[in-house]
């Protein structure tokens, strides 16, 4: 083994052993796992009726190729990713805020790295339950998701989605080593994940202009992709998704390097 | 000292701490404008949401974009009224649970009102501007109009903090509730946003019952645009009865509550 394979392969094994931790830790806040749930199942309660009176109750009728019961998986999928994203922003804006970003950077892993292997502990522990959760509530009023090979490409494309959410968090987070305070632009980023990331809405129900203007962002690979393919499978659209979401991967990456290296000269920390 | 007496000491007190509050929320003038704007920001972009939704289906129940517009206008701006006024009010059983309920009780002032208007929630004042730019846009802005959308607002920002003071008052039998208010708090929020009609059965009973939320998310219909007295006297009656309830049930709690002997001040 050279020299730099073996580099990568003890970062892999130092980001694996962090996402061990951050998997055992969340186990240990089964209230906080509680609540998540319960607010999963009154929303998606109220997205049901929501939804069921849009559609007057009738399971056969398709609005822009979505069926009542597309709509409702479609909500659970988009849920659970989004619920399954831990709260990143603010705790790079608290390390930076109390100084314990100063522990962070002098330890040998890479910032972000170390905070991605967090995240996708996390996520991923969130995702499945909040999955299971959701379709507590959606098999009973719409029937089971029986999409094909809905489920291959929902899992398929989720890794990205959520990888390109952890990227956009953390673009956000960063700026916390200008400006300290990031609830605002977190904020702001919400709601763009909500409207036009589709999260409540499919982006195919949406007027055709701002479905042009959606295709130009990265919020629909984030949360409609995965959702979408779930409940429509088709492969050939499942290759350019995929495509699509490492370009957003590639070029979001580069921005959180390019931050990273100019925030952290920048950054002063006392104490700490 | 006599009622009226009493009355008058009590209005000049909550006047005082008003007038303190928004001083407390000047001194930070930048934040303060950016918080508020958030909110508004933030209420504007679900009615973006509610615009795309009723495009793809312009009724829904019997319900328009104009009704959902108005139920955003009387929920958001009754929440504003309230939490700008009597900001603590979602607070209650943290504040039992924690001990810091002493601080009020060292003060000569009805304890249950000394919490309420002790904080002033900034962000709600984005909610109480946006609940009234949306009435001025699409509501009806003749004399009786106002006069219903002021009732309405009256008995929103009510049943808001009544419902979150009978919740908080948990606190003194259960301990630690903190948790589950927030969330009642949250799902109550929510279902004050959603139009009323949409649910059915059970879950439409307890929405006019155990949750009154169903007598906020009603108002745009049964009060603003087909005035139904029966159902304006009920929401009347349960913003009333609950606000009692609530006082009530907070004076029992009372007796029960234990003193941490926490040393804090008030900030």
């Amino acid at each position: 083994m050279d020299g730099e394979s073996k580099r990568w392969a003890v970062a892999g094994r130092k980001a694996a052993a962090v996402g061990r931790i951050a998997f055992r830790h969340q186990l240990a806040y089964k209230t906080d796992f509680a609540m998540r749930g319960f607010f999963l199942l009154f929303i998606l309660f109220v997205f049901i009726q929501l939804w069921s009176a849009a559609y007057e109750g009738d399971f056969s009728k398709s609005i822009s190729g979505f069926t009542l019961k597309q709509i409702v998986w479609y909500l659970v999928f988009t849920e659970a990713l989004t619920l399954a994203a831990p709260p990143l922003c603010s705790r790079i804006e608290e390390e930076v805020k109390n100084g314990d970003v100063a522990i962070r950077l002098i330890r040998p892993q890479s910032y972000a790295g170390y905070h991605f292997s967090v995240f996708a502990s996390e996520a991923l522990t969130r995702f499945v339950v909040h999955l299971a959760i959701g379709s507590a509530i959606a098999w009973p009023f719409v029937g089971p998701p029986s999409f094909g090979y809905g489920w291959l490409g929902l899992l398929a494309l989720s890794a990205g989605a959520l990888t390109v959410t952890f990227l956009l968090l953390m673009i956000v987070g960063l700026c916390a080593f200008w400006v300290e305070e990031t609830s605002g632009l977190y904020f702001v980023l919400q709601k763009l994940q909500f409207t036009i990331g589709g999260m409540l809405l499919p982006i195919d129900l949406m007027p055709e202009w701002l479905q042009r203007v959606c295709a130009w962002l990265p919020f629909q690979a984030a949360l409609y992709f995965p959702a979408r393919m779930g409940v429509h499978f088709d492969s050939t659209l499942l290759v350019k998704q995929l495509a699509i979401q490492i370009g957003w991967i590639v070029l979001l990456g580069l921005a959180v390097s390019r931050m990273y290296r100019r925030g952290v000269k920048k950054l002063h920390v006392n104490g700490g | 000292m006599s009622t009226a007496d009493k009355l008058m000491a009590n209005a000049r007190y909550v006047w005082t701490c008003w007038k303190v509050n928004l001083a407390a929320a000047m001194e930070y003038r930048l934040s303060f404008l950016l918080l508020a704007g958030m909110m508004f920001v933030n209420n504007a972009i679900w009615l973006f949401f509610w615009s795309l939704f009723f495009g793809r289906f312009p009724v829904v129940q019997g319900w328009e974009l104009h009704d959902v517009m108005l139920l955003w206008a009387v929920s958001t701006g009754g929440f504003g009224w309230a939490a700008v006024l009597f900001g603590n009010f979602p607070r209650i059983a943290g504040i039992v649970a924690t001990g810091h309920l002493d601080v009020y009780l060292s003060q000569p002032r009805p304890v249950l009102l000394s919490v309420l208007v002790s904080r002033s929630s900034v962000t709600a004042a984005g909610d109480f501007l946006f609940g009234i730019a949306v009435y001025l846009m699409v509501g009806d802005t003749s004399l009786r109009g106002m006069l219903l959308f002021a009732l309405g607002l009256l008995i929103s920002g009510m049943l808001f903090i009544a419902v979150m003071v009978v919740a908080g008052c948990s606190a003194f039998w259960i301990g630690n509730a903190e948790g589950m208010t927030q969330q009642l708090f949250n799902s109550f929020i929510a279902l004050t946003t959603y139009p009323s009609d949409i649910f059915r059965g059970f879950v439409k009973l307890a929405l006019f019952s155990l949750v009154p939320a169903g007598f906020i998310s009603y108002l745009p219909i049964g009060l603003l645009r087909d005035f139904d007295p029966l159902f304006a006297v009920g929401a009347v009656t349960a913003a009333c009865g609950l606000t009692l309830a609530g006082t009530l049930l907070f004076r029992r709690g009372l007796r029960r509550y234990a003193s941490g002997n926490t040393i804090a001040m008030r900030s």
